[in-house]
């Protein structure tokens, strides 16, 4: 197959033709004009043809919780929502990273009525498309989201097509112990920062344990880098692809990364998160860099030694009161069978009663909603909200806030190369700019 | 060259000895990973990530108990059965019922009609995915067939798949074979007042049965093994074949390779038994056609 040669003709290809609206005759019609013409006719077509109603006591989920405890925590939600609805939710859970690699295909052939999806840049990409209901309100409905939620949930449209349930914020996480221990003090600029990373060097500690085996982690390096040292909307705007990546901007990013290398763990790309979070429990390392989930790593009783701070600020013009938070919610596909359903169900996932058995049920993450009943956090988490809902802006994560195959094809080899060899800035910079061109082009 | 003598056979010359160096390394360096797999199955977590892979210690079976439940290995093994029996029985009647008259009948598309089969074996199965999806969401099938209503999601669409795929070797082998089976045979038959049905079930058949035994114990373990259908065209993960819902063992952050392992050894083991059962048919099977008699 070949190669799309415009943002609007790889998004029209995923979009059957039943879907999009076109006939047979068009899409013979030929290379050149298709892609425009699929990109604006795409929800035009949305005719009801499927005429299928489902019973109205029943409504299906596709979920890909896959891992034990959360897919307990959702097993006991949607009991709670047949208690108060007397509906009853079918759940089809797929394993996580089959369900994400399979999206396309799931969403335009038969999807259940509600399913599991991320907010960011992947939630808003479905929603242009058409392959999403707009569920603005249901939105009406709830109460408890600050904006930052609401923003992240919203389309490019101005319409809302996502409820938030649970988000986990990146910082940098340390042992209480080990820094009473030694006296270090939480940095807040980024010359602490590296005093301290030199102490603890001094002190035989890695400084920053780090690993990018699996090519995601290292993304949050470049993500809070990039967020203190230019900001949140440059972050989305280069993620967007309309930032050129060989701006000065993002070589200060890089710059400002090689300067901190040296105080990470080497011989990172052949070790996995888990090992350097094992670093950091073993009291080999200093402090990391990563999600609260961090903590699986950590037995019971060592939770309560674990701690946090936000990265330091860097240019006190941008401040540090941005960060990564990626937020896990639920969203109505195209034509759900139970519509209405769908939407209690929905409402249910965004309400208190929901966001309460998540937070009784799953020590590892937030929940977004705010009327919860946060008396069960663990300090690490009542800290971890506060810090969350101190943010200004929320972004999402590299690999959530821009297209996939950028993020996977791109990104992921691009960041290994610049730990491997972080002198060639330039080059690296360039050869990202030019694989970006072919991917966002218009 | 000398003629080759017993006795001077069992001499050792280094060449010899070069020769069954190599292929011991290259035996180890296929047995390696497999061993490997099963050593790391049987070890806990928590020990190989304390004191690294090459370690010893920390011996442990819960892993394949873990796997066994987390994974819900009951349910998907019988899955996979569901789509590997019928798949397999129905390649082999259709191959053989073309087989049968590529080789018994000579008319002018004889050769055409086996390269279309054979052809179709080149194809990659990739390339169709989109196609085929979208045939698949629009062929509706009765309820009771099929709680989608579809071909997509649903067992028959995939032993259909599978039978597609699989039919074009099949044909080629089983025709290969059954044009070596002597022609008087068939002489015979219709001297008898054998029917062209009775030909093929009551003559051709039971002779093949080599054959057919040869491609059946392949046929199982590709079908078996095949992945790739089942993740793209099925939705619900409950109705998922063995080999993809292996990979519910992957946690979201988090992965315990050694519970990995110990999925991956208990999903092979029906290749294993089927392999070492039918070994001698196996081997045959990769031969089969190979040469024409």
């Amino acid at each position: 197959m070949s190669r799309p040669q415009s943002q609007a003709e790889y998004l029209a290809r995923l979009v059957p033709p039943s879907v999009a609206g076109i006939n047979r005759r068009s899409l013979l019609a030929g290379a050149a004009g298709t892609g425009a013409l699929l990109g604006t006719g795409l929800l035009a077509g949305c005719g009801d043809d499927s005429g299928s109603g489902g019973s109205s006591t029943d409504v299906s989920l596709g979920s890909n919780q896959s891992d034990p405890k959360p897919k307990d925590v959702l097993v006991k939600i949607t009991d709670g929502f047949k208690t108060s609805s007397g509906v009853q939710v079918a759940v089809n859970t797929v394993d996580h990273n089959t369900f994400q690699e399979n999206i396309n295909n799931y969403l335009q052939g038969k999807p259940d009525d509600v399913f599991t999806w991320f907010a960011g840049y992947r939630m808003r990409f479905f929603a242009q498309k058409g392959l999403a209901s707009d569920i603005s309100d249901v939105w009406g409905k709830l109460s408890g989201y600050s904006d930052a939620f609401k923003k992240a949930s919203t389309g490019d449209d101005g319409k809302q097509y996502f409820v938030p349930g649970t988000y986990y914020p990146w910082a940098v996480f340390y042992r209480k112990s080990v820094w009473q221990q030694r006296g270090y003090q939480v940095p807040t600029t980024l010359d602490q920062f590296t005093a301290l990373g030199a102490q603890m060097k001094r002190d035989g500690l890695i400084p920053i344990a780090f690993a990018d085996k699996d090519g995601w982690p290292a993304m949050g390096t470049f993500d809070i880098l990039n967020l203190r040292i230019n900001g949140y909307q440059f972050h989305i705007d280069l993620m967007a692809g309309k930032e050129a990546w060989t701006s000065d901007k993002v070589k200060k990013v890089f710059d400002t990364w090689a300067g901190l290398l040296p105080l990470h763990q080497p011989d990172s790309l052949g070790r996995t998160w888990q090992e350097a979070a094992q670093s950091l429990q073993q009291k080999k390392s200093g402090m990391y860099l990563l999600g609260l989930f961090v903590g699986q790593q950590f037995s019971n009783d060592e939770q309560d030694d674990l701690d946090f701070f936000t990265f330091p600020e860097i240019d006190p013009a941008i401040g540090a009161k941005a960060l990564d938070a990626p937020i896990d919610g639920y969203m109505m596909a195209r034509k759900p069978k139970n519509e209405d359903n769908a939407r209690k169900l929905l409402e249910y996932f965004g309400g208190k009663a929901a966001a309460d058995i998540n937070l009784k049920n799953d020590p590892a993450v937030l929940v977004a909603n705010s009327g919860a009943d946060v008396g069960g956090y663990t300090a690490l988490q009542k800290k971890a909200a506060e810090l969350v809902g101190s943010a200004t802006e929320i972004a999402q994560f590299l690999d959530r806030d821009t297209r996939p195959d950028f993020a996977s094809t791109v990104i992921i080899p691009a960041l290994q190369q610049f730990i491997k060899n972080p002198k060639d800035i330039g080059g690296l910079t360039s050869s990202i700019e030019n694989q970006k061109k072919s991917i966002f082009t218009d | 060259m000398s003629v080759d003598t017993p006795v001077r056979r069992r001499k050792l010359t280094p060449l010899r000895m070069l020769l069954h160096g190599f292929l011991i390394v290259v035996s180890l360096a296929w047995l390696f990973p497999i061993a490997w797999a099963v050593l790391t199955s049987l070890r806990s977590y928590d020990y190989t990530a304390a004191n690294g892979y090459v370690s010893f210690g920390g011996w442990t079976f819960d892993n394949y108990v873990t796997a066994w439940r987390t994974a819900e290995f009951g349910q998907h093994f019988l899955n996979s059965v569901y789509i590997t029996v019928p798949a397999v029985l129905l390649t082999l009647f259709l191959a053989s019922c073309v087989a049968f008259v590529i080789a018994r009948f000579s008319w002018k598309l004889n050769l055409v009609l086996l390269g279309i089969f054979t052809a179709a074996n080149l194809l990659p199965q990739q390339a169709l995915l989109i196609p085929l999806f979208r045939l698949f969401t629009e062929v509706p099938l009765p309820e009771f067939m099929s709680d989608s209503e579809l071909l997509y999601d649903s067992y028959w669409g995939l032993i259909l798949i599978n039978v597609a795929f699989q039919c074009g070797f099949c044909v080629f082998v089983l025709s290969n074979y059954m044009k070596a089976l002597p022609r008087d045979l068939y002489e015979a038959a219709m001297v008898d007042g054998a029917s062209i049905w009775r030909q093929y079930w009551q003559v051709t058949m039971p002779l093949c049965r080599p054959a057919l035994a040869a491609l059946a114990t392949l046929e199982v373990t590709w079908i078996y093994n095949e992945f790739f259908w089942a993740t793209v065209l099925m939705r619900t993960g409950d109705k998922f074949p063995v080999t993809s819902s292996l990979n519910n063992l992957r946690g979201e952050f988090f992965t315990d390779n050694n519970l990995v392992s110990a999925g991956s050894v208990l999903v092979a083991i029906p290749t294993l038994v089927i392999f070492f059962m039918l070994q001698r048919h196996f081997v045959r099977g990769l031969t089969l056609g190979a040469s024409k008699g």
